[in-house]
């Protein structure tokens, strides 16, 4: 009997609990709270800094606003596959980050919500679309519907040591380099245990101890087929233009270029950190985004110059591109897009390049960026020629061929034989593109 | 506390609830409706909650896979039945797969019998009577309370490029103008790197379970054993390894499944695609990168009849060399 009286006890107090949690004070996605405002769950990919400033960004935002809360959820490790699983179920943020390659393919399969409408609405500055940079809407872009905006373009700059340069009386890069300076400057630069720098009569290639460059994949060799006149996939998104002069050009001085002294081997590369041997003075010129802000970071006189154009004087670079959507399954769209928008104009403040005509300008960025003012012209003239990939629902597919039949095998592979790797991988590669 | 751990507390503390209301209600419904006895009613609600759990998280996700690896699927919108075409498409067109195959299956077929040898070998040592034998024994079982990820990270620094294998290697590359070998980077090193990396198997739980089945040998046999002047080596072929032969089963089913499904520290270590992709890695970057869920499903169903067919012919071959004392006709 006792034992009944017991279980019975339990179970009330259990069913207790159950009730209290229907009527639970914290609401879910895009609900209203108490308070009268929305919670907007805001997943992000920033790491434990980058949080902190972003926290702060929104603490302003969320005092300021009347109708939203924005509460932030950073999950660096694993953001891809975390935000493709929960925007698939229901535990979906309302708000996200999604990088430049996730955008087509999320936005094509409904997970994004269609903002077009909303933009047009929004006397936000950020809502003016004819403000976005050249082609940057584009990622966001399917079907003529808009279904994010891009907070960042960070095109790929050339940082350099100058007391490297100035303690081997190397001339610094200017405007009109190119790919032969480039390379001439990095043999000046690429020096042996002895001193002997790469060409010079007893250079020992075993024994380098500082190189001109480094590359492992990083910039893309789009980068340097785009300079060389030449495409990876055609503008109509019916071909790949890989086996063109031009196209084969630019593999090829990535390749050879990569497989050469001026370069750290991979392994090296992967022992000692990529972008670490820049800042350890080992790698003399390192092509990085323009986001990573190199030159506040290391304690050698380090500046910024616009990557070498190619053979033609072509100048191209790589604009990587970062961008917020709108999770389409949000309870509350309407302050989901209020939130998004505000977000959206704070970060552009906060994150080197903006994406938008409107902010490009010397004296908004000095402003902005105070400790980067210099490098700033070079990162303007950058973004005049950042091109983005040509990137399409099944993405994914395309680029995980090209990387692995092509790029892996030149990188890793140390195959110089261009002409025959994108042969075998042609076919496949176009098998991929949009039908 | 924050609002929203009530919220997850609150939220469990329901399905928790919902779940005790599942098991009376069974319990009425099987005893005062279907008429069973009180015990058998009793007995079937209290494992309710776990056939129920089983039912959601395991069976359930299981045969939806099966599904699936006959859909096209992005893990958004519906499925698409597509028939056998993602099975055609892996066998014919997929150049990535009978290459991931072919070093998943390697890698079994090398680590397994190196680690089912060699645990035994360490038990064996473990099961000797010396000084300080019980030392001995934590210190060999510490790898298996190390998670797999602390476990790769050491190794990955083992075989970086001025790692201990490389300063080992150094004086014969050195003779041979040969620089530091790339493990993870280059095809022909991958498969030695991770096998030489399956070697931390040996010790750890596989060993304790193999020290476990030597302490059950009645020390009789070995006396008789003595008695007729067997030698060690004898002894070892003739009477250990047969009466320990269930758990040599065991321990070889569970490293082929182990093996085959090599997955978090090759995640962690991650060779480069042109040295190797094990099947595992392949079915992530189908299914989350490249959002082909009924491809990804279809990779890990062939992957499960691999493992499958392993597991069938061990079993098949095991009447010819698994010794079953309770199989003896007395």
């Amino acid at each position: 009997m006792k034992l009944r009286k017991l279980s019975t006890a339990v179970l009330a107090v259990l069913m207790c609990f159950s009730a209290v949690e229907g009527c639970s004070p914290t609401p879910g996605n895009g609900e209203t709270s108490s308070s009268g405002r929305a919670t907007i769950r805001l997943a992000t990919w920033a790491g434990s800094e980058e949080s902190k400033e972003l926290q702060k960004i929104i603490d302003k935002l969320n005092s300021k606003s009347t109708s939203y809360k924005i509460v932030q959820e950073s999950n660096p490790a694993d953001y891809d596959t975390r935000i493709k699983t929960q925007l698939s179920g229901s535990s979906g943020p309302d708000v996200f980050w999604v990088s430049a390659q996730n955008a087509s393919q999320l936005a094509t399969r409904g997970a994004m919500l269609d903002i077009t409408d909303y933009l047009k609405k929004s006397s936000n500055e950020a809502a003016k679309t004819s403000d976005y940079i050249g082609t940057t809407l584009n990622t966001f872009t399917v079907n003529n519907k808009i279904y994010g905006l891009p907070w960042c373009e960070q095109p790929v700059i050339m940082y350099y040591n100058k007391d490297l340069f100035d303690k081997l009386k190397v001339a610094e890069p200017t405007d009109s380099w190119d790919w032969n300076t480039f390379v001439e400057d990095a043999k000046k630069l690429t020096i042996d245990k002895n001193g002997k720098h790469y060409g010079e009569s007893g250079f020992n290639k075993s024994q380098i101890v500082q190189w001109g460059t480094s590359l492992n994949g990083w910039p893309p060799v789009q980068m340097f087929i785009w300079q060389n006149n030449g495409d990876v996939i055609s503008e109509d998104m019916k071909n790949c233009p890989i086996d063109t002069k031009e196209a084969i050009g630019g593999f090829k001085f990535y390749a050879n270029l990569l497989n050469s002294p001026l370069v750290p081997t991979q392994q090296e590369i992967k022992d000692h950190g990529f972008d670490q041997m820049f800042k350890d003075g080992q790698v003399a010129m390192f092509m990085g985004g323009a986001a990573d802000s190199l030159e506040t970071q290391v304690k050698f006189n380090c500046e910024v110059s616009v990557v070498p154009a190619g053979p033609t004087g072509t100048k191209a670079t790589f604009g990587d591109e970062d961008g917020m959507a709108i999770n389409a399954n949000t309870k509350n769209k309407d302050e989901a897009f209020k939130a998004f928008i505000d977000l959206t104009e704070a970060i552009q403040e906060w994150k080197v390049m903006p994406p938008r005509k409107s902010m490009n300008s010397l004296t908004v960025l000095d402003k902005q960026h105070l400790n980067r003012a210099k490098s700033m012209p070079e990162i303007e003239k950058s973004m005049s020629f950042a091109r983005q990939y040509r990137y399409y629902d099944n993405y994914a597919d395309w680029d995980d061929i090209f990387n692995k039949e092509i790029m892996d095998k030149i990188i890793n592979g140390n195959d110089t034989n261009v002409e025959s790797l994108v042969k075998s991988a042609k076919a496949d590669l176009v098998s991929k593109l949009k039908k | 506390m924050n609002d929203s751990y009530i919220t997850t507390f609150f939220h469990w503390i329901s399905v928790a609830v919902a779940l005790v209301l599942i098991a009376a209600g069974l319990y009425l419904f099987l005893h005062y409706i279907v008429r069973w006895h009180q015990k058998q009613a009793l007995g079937l609600a209290l494992v309710s909650p776990w056939i129920i759990g089983f039912a959601v998280f395991t069976a359930g996700p299981l045969v939806y896979s099966l599904y699936l690896s006959f859909t096209q699927y992005s893990l958004f919108g519906n499925p698409k039945w597509v028939g056998l075409q993602n099975y055609i498409n892996l066998f014919t067109h997929d150049p990535q797969f009978w290459p991931s195959v072919k070093l998943t299956m390697l890698y079994a077929l090398i680590t397994v019998p190196i680690g089912v040898v060699g645990s035994l070998l360490i038990a064996i040592l473990m099961n000797q009577k010396v000084r300080g034998i019980g030392i001995f024994r934590v210190i060999f079982y510490l790898p298996a309370v190390l998670p797999d990820v602390a476990v790769a990270l050491i190794w990955r620094w083992l075989f970086n490029g001025h790692g201990l294998f490389n300063y080992l290697l150094s004086p014969f590359m050195h003779i041979m103008h040969v620089s530091n070998i790339d493990w993870f980077g280059k095809a022909q090193y991958v498969l030695p790197a991770f096998s030489i990396m399956s070697i931390w198997g040996i010790f750890g739980a596989n060993a304790v379970i193999f020290l476990a089945a030597l302490q059950e040998v009645s020390k009789s046999y070995y006396e008789v054993a003595d008695l007729d002047g067997a030698t060690k080596f004898q002894k070892l072929w003739f009477i250990t390894i047969p009466l320990i032969s269930p758990i040599i089963l065991l321990q070889i089913i569970q490293g082929i499944i182990g093996a085959l499904q090599i997955f978090s520290v090759a995640m962690f270590v991650r060779p480069t695609t042109s040295a190797g992709e094990f099947m595992n890695q392949l079915i992530y970057e189908r299914g989350f990168t490249q959002m082909h869920m009924g491809e990804a499903s279809s990779i890990a169903w062939f992957l499960f009849a691999i493992i499958l067919i392993f597991t069938l012919l061990i079993f098949k071959s095991s009447t010819a060399w698994v010794y079953y004392e309770s199989n003896i006709k007395r």
